[in-house]
């Protein structure tokens, strides 16, 4: 199992390279580093919420509220920042304990109520969106404080060469996303409740056997699947200086495709980050890339998707060829 | 028609609603001219919502419910607005488009159907990549706009009537008469609630699943196509985007309507009633000038809260039981 | 009560509302001890085991006594702390970690506070496997290993939580010769160790080859507990019962035509120049060791997975059966190993599962299903194979395993099939059931029904067949008639590789 997650891996660096080669022979600003930054900075967030899709598919469900989610705390948060006060660290704070109570009552609801975990984000997403855009009429908020804004455009390590013949920094958001990877990593790999996670959408039933609390585990990956989401949205503000609350309608589904691509299995138990971050990386180079190509975005929807039905039929049936060369019986 | 302790919630649950409005604002509610222009704009969301249901009973889903049929829908606006420009005549050039939608869309099922049964995908991951595709073929083809200049009589489908009754009604009536139908009184709908039900013991049972389950998602996709047409004929255009926020509306609604979204369980008339109470909150809200963004945190309360239902009766029932026994 | 005692259950009941699952329960385990617990299904052994795992609390009264200690219940994390640890028939295990992670899982949730130590892991695991003599790669993701493998790595994590008794429930049921052979071999490796086995199944041969002492229990009740030297089968099979059960040997009236013939099947990797022939009215046994392929024969034949090459003739005529859908063209009807999750549908009614083969059939004038027909047709098998409770609304989880088989069995026989092939056909049924099965079995062949019955339980297959394949390895190793076959052959033919031709 372990060599076709490998393989896929595999796959998806080889496509990635190749579809690169392709850009840039068509137009060399591809590997331009502006560029490359650009690509960073514009998918961050996809990156970054993936990782809490990942952990969430891994124990064998689904977050479809995280649409609702973000735009519910940046909604908070920017009218917030608009009456009070553009401090980074309340901001980040509040959106964090936003986000992350949010992704408990999803929790709440499929752990305690057993509601299926579609079904119970998709209920809290209605609710959420809903009384969000009741309560702001659906406006923009474009007065975000000063303070906020600089925040945002903070760019460290600024010797890299744009290719143009200035320098560049790394933005601070991409960062974020690097302590976010970390973070998910370490938990997933070196706390119990990471494990539990992973025990959980192996199989939930020996996972309550040996003592495993299949509850605290639930809630806890919808609720990390918040807290991502929370600082997702103040991020998403300081790149976008404003807030829209239409700004992430059909989220949800990108970023379950992105991380299916990387080889997440639907039913649980499998996924890893490096698959999920290939798998964003794939859909960030044909955004950019077919754009520089002067290939209109409308192809780029076109071979996502084809790419994406193919890489789930390879695998599908990459396991069904090695499930039939086991051995049942040894002849005589 | 067995009913079970579900529909029969759900039966009162719309009962209590419609009171309710027709209570609150007897003048504006309960008005002939409310229920007609209700019994508009509630047939394609209510079709969508069927054909959702239908794969759900498979234990599957379809992702790409909406932009199948948005797709077919802009390829055959294109042929429709091409043929009455070229000066064809209009009932052909209609029924010419209508049939381009069907079958578009139905084909679309047929990959569906084919990826999911033959090659054993994902429902869901499988639908996903298929919504992507197709909806990345309808941008192109409309280049992302609205495709307008139908021809006139095509108005008809989504704003006539027949002896008073607004043909979309009509529509959504016989799509739900045939689904019940086909569900529940052939030997195919019976394979359909078995499958999601137990795969492999209906498999050994004799009955080719793979056939079955490409037929649903045909079948699905081939709704999908009627609930665009309808859409077409009341916007008098096509785009892509439209209908988009139905889809995951149409899966809560099935679920709401008492489908089981594993599968093996589910009752037109229970997504029919959903439907109803859908379309009763949204216009309620209406009238009374609430936001319609209110309408979501009531369906999405309500289907939290339904559910909850039936779990503490769920519950409940199991505890009565014991009781019983002792 | 010396200190060679582990754990002492005395009084042990357990009351659910409107049932006594256990009444006064004795039991003693000595260390290093290999204790067989036998009953019927039914009798109250799982409800004993999870009260010894802690997931059930016994009644008031009773007295858990472990190592000289006395408790009144215990919780499944205190069961775990004190070396109780029971393997499932579906092992616990988590399919997508690896085997030092299954291994090592329960001791890593021990630790509070700390992160996980993947040396930890590491060492564990691989001490564990070095201590069982077992050699598998403590990478290997535990899905990728077959059956017999995963369950070694269950044993290695009862090691590793430091087990003082293990508690096998039914473990050699999915095991080839080889396998079982082996784990005898750490069976009596952990009890040179001192661990205790409370071992459970319904193989009597192999309580009787690794166990020392038996203790019978009844309907919940404590019949005894017998040393090995006091007890035989039909000693025990008596005392599980309560009643003498004699095998008579039941044969056809009537033999007709052959109806199936299969030559030279063959399929990779399963089986190897398959042939024999059914005759009308016959019942012909698959017989041999779990792993010899017979399964993959009768699948074959189903189509279901089906042979590389060979022919199967139909009445005389060749046919193709690729899928079940051309079997049951062929008036073939298959009921599966598995009723539970194969056979039956079950949160669907008796009735929605009795017509699945004929649908088509219960359409009526207007090509729908008429209900009416359904509910009669249903009715007419629940009163034909006397399914209890009579219910056709009922849902085929509520009822029991004897009357969920004849639910399977309708279903097909609605079909009116030519030939029936069963897989384990009393498969975790309880013995009074199991004749009743045998009768029916007998009756429709009687009527002309040509029955092959896959079975691994030896008086069975003694008591109802007519002839007798003994597979071996894939290959038929000896063809037996019913009527004359004792136990000694089947099991040489099973076992050894050139058999003593039967005089």
């Amino acid at each position: 199992m372990k060599k076709i997650l490998k393989n896929r891996e595999m796959g998806l660096v080889i496509l990635m390279i190749a579809i690169s080669v392709i850009i840039t022979l068509k137009n060399g600003v591809f590997l331009r580093p502006d560029n490359i930054l650009n690509i960073l900075k514009g998918n961050v967030i996809l990156a970054l919420v993936s990782l809490g899709m990942l952990v969430v598919m891994i124990t064998g469900g689904i977050d479809t509220s995280i649409g609702g989610m973000i735009a519910a705390t940046t909604m908070l948060v920017g009218n917030f920042m608009v009456a009070f006060t553009g401090n980074v660290v309340i901001a980040f704070s509040l959106g964090i304990l936003t986000g992350t109570l949010l992704g408990i009552m999803n929790g709440l609801l499929i752990a305690f109520v057993k509601i299926p975990p579609i079904v119970a984000t998709l209920g809290l997403n209605s609710i959420i969106n809903g009384v969000m855009l009741y309560i702001t009429k659906g406006s923009y908020i474009n007065n975000i404080p000063k303070e906020f804004i600089n925040f945002g455009k903070i760019t460290l390590f600024k010797f890299i060469p744009d290719g143009k013949g200035g320098v560049i920094g790394v933005p601070i958001q991409i960062f974020f996303l690097i302590a976010a990877i970390i973070l998910t990593y370490v938990i997933i790999k070196y706390t119990k409740v990471g494990r539990g996670v992973f025990a959980l959408g192996g199989n939930k039933i020996s996972a309550e056997r040996l003592g495993f609390n299949v509850n605290k585990i639930t809630i806890f990956a919808y609720g990390y699947m918040g807290f991502i989401c929370g600082i997702a949205a103040i991020l998403h503000t300081s790149i976008m200086k404003q807030v829209d609350p239409n700004a992430f309608n059909g989220f949800d589904m990108k970023v379950i495709a992105a991380v299916i691509l990387g080889g997440v299995n639907v039913m649980g138990g499998e996924g890893s980050i490096t698959g999920t971050l290939l798998g964003v990386g794939l859909f960030a180079i044909i955004n950019n890339g077919l754009t520089l190509m002067g290939i209109s975005s409308n192809w780029q929807k076109i071979i996502l998707g084809t790419i994406m039905v193919f890489s789930i039929c390879f695998v599908v049936i990459q396991r069904k060829r090695a499930s039939k060369h086991i051995v049942k019986v040894e002849i005589e | 028609m067995k009913k079970t302790s579900k529909e029969r919630t759900l039966i009162v649950v719309f009962i209590v609603i419609f009171l309710v409005l027709t209570f609150l604002s007897p003048d504006k509610f309960l008005t002939v001219k409310n229920i007609r222009s209700m019994a508009f704009q509630f047939p394609e969301f209510g079709i969508f919502a069927l054909a959702m249901m239908v794969t759900i009973l498979t234990g599957g889903i379809n992702l790409s419910l909406v932009t199948t049929a948005t797709m077919g829908g802009v390829i055959s606006a294109l042929i429709m607005v091409k043929l009455y420009q070229n000066g064809v005549n209009e009932t052909l050039t209609i029924i010419i488009a209508i049939l381009t939608a069907m079958v578009i869309s139905t084909l679309c099922g047929l990959l569906n159907g084919y990826v999911i049964a033959y090659i054993g995908a994902a429902a869901m991951m499988a639908t996903l990549g298929t919504a992507t595709l197709f909806e990345g073929v309808g941008l192109y083809i409309s280049k992302g706009n609205s495709i307008s200049g139908l021809p006139t009589a095509f108005y008809w489908f989504g704003n006539g009537t027949v002896f008073g009754i607004p043909v979309p009604m009509i529509i959504f009536i016989i799509v739900a008469v045939v689904t019940y139908i086909l569900l529940e009184r052939t030997p195919w709908g019976q394979s359909v609630y078995m499958i999601g039900c137990n795969k492999k013991a209906t498999m050994y049972s004799g009955i080719n699943v793979n056939k079955v389950v490409l037929g649903v998602y045909m079948y699905s996709g081939f709704l999908g196509s009627l609930a665009m047409i309808i859409m077409m004929s009341r916007y008098n255009s096509a785009r892509v985007d439209y209908g988009s926020s139905y889809l995951m509306q149409t899966v809560a609604t099935a679920v709401l309507g008492g489908t089981a979204i594993s599968g093996g369980y589910g009752k037109v008339i229970g997504v029919v009633i959903a439907v109803a109470i859908m379309q009763s909150i949204s216009t309620g809200l209406n009238i009374f000038g609430l936001d319609r963004s209110l309408t979501n945190v009531i369906t999405g309360c309500i289907l939290v809260g339904v559910l909850t239902l039936n779990f503490i009766t769920g519950n409940f029932n199991l505890k009565i039981k014991k009781l019983l026994k002792q | 009560m010396g200190d060679s005692t582990f754990i002492k259950l005395a009084n042990v009941s357990k009351t659910f509302p409107g049932v006594k699952a256990l009444d006064n329960i004795n039991l003693e385990v000595k260390k290093g001890e290999v204790h067989a617990l036998v009953g019927e299904n039914g009798a109250g052994k799982s409800t004993l085991i999870k009260i010894l795992s802690g997931n059930y609390q016994p009644d008031e009264g009773a007295e858990i006594m472990i190592e000289g200690i006395k408790y009144k219940s215990l919780t499944p994390i205190e069961a775990i702390r004190k070396g109780i640890i029971v393997i499932y028939q579906d092992f616990s295990l988590f399919p997508n970690l690896t085997v030092a992670e299954n291994i090592s899982i329960s001791n890593q949730l021990e630790i509070k506070g700390k992160p996980i130590n993947w040396n930890e892991i590491k060492k564990t695991s691989i001490q564990a496997l070095d201590e069982l003599g077992i050699n598998l790669n403590p990478y290997d993701i535990l899905e990728t290993l077959s059956t017999a493998k995963q369950q070694l790595v269950a044993i290695a994590r009862a090691l590793a939580c430091k087990a003082k008794l293990i508690i096998m429930d039914e473990p050699t049921s999915t095991l080839s010769k080889g396998e079982v052979e082996l784990l005898y071999k750490i069976i009596r490796n952990l009890q040179a160790k001192g661990i205790a086995i409370l071992f459970i199944s319904h193989k009597l041969e192999e309580l009787f080859e690794v166990s020392s002492i038996f203790t019978v229990i009844r309907d919940g009740q404590y019949i005894g507990t017998y040393p090995k030297e006091q007890m035989n089968n039909e000693k025990l099979i008596s005392l599980m019962v309560g009643r003498k059960v004699e095998f008579i040997h039941q044969g056809a009236t009537l033999i007709g035509d052959t109806i199936l013939e299969v030559k030279n099947l063959s399929k990779e990797g399963n089986f190897k120049d398959i042939s024999f022939q059914l005759h009308e009215g016959e019942i012909l046994a698959i017989t041999g060791l779990v792993g010899a392929g017979r399964t993959e024969v009768i699948q074959a034949i189903c189509g279901i997975a089906p042979a590389d090459s060979g022919e199967i003739f139909i009445q005389g005529e060749k046919v193709k059966i690729r899928s079940m859908e051309d079997a049951v063209k062929y008036k073939i009807g298959y009921i599966p190993e598995n009723r539970l999750t194969e056979g039956l549908a079950l949160t669907k009614s008796v009735e929605d599962n009795i017509v699945l083969t004929v649908l088509k059939q219960l359409r009526g004038k207007n090509l729908l299903i008429s209900s009416k027909k359904k509910r009669q047709l249903a009715k007419d098998w629940i009163a034909k194979l006397n399914i209890k409770p009579a219910n056709y609304n009922m849902l085929a989880q509520k009822l029991s395993g004897g009357n969920q088989q004849r639910i399977v069995i309708a279903k097909w026989l609605a079909m009116n099939p030519k030939i029936l092939i069963i897989d384990e056909p009393t498969n975790g049924i309880d013995v009074g059931a199991k004749s009743e099965i045998h009768n029916l079995l007998r009756n429709l062949s009687s009527k002309g029904l040509g029955i092959i019955m896959v079975s691994s339980e030896l008086t069975e297959v003694l008591s109802i067949s007519d002839t007798i394949l003994v597979m071996r390895r894939g290959k038929i190793n000896g063809i037996l008639e019913g009527k004359s076959a004792i136990q000694e052959m089947i099991m040489n033919a099973a076992i050894l590789n050139k058999p003593n031709e039967p005089n």
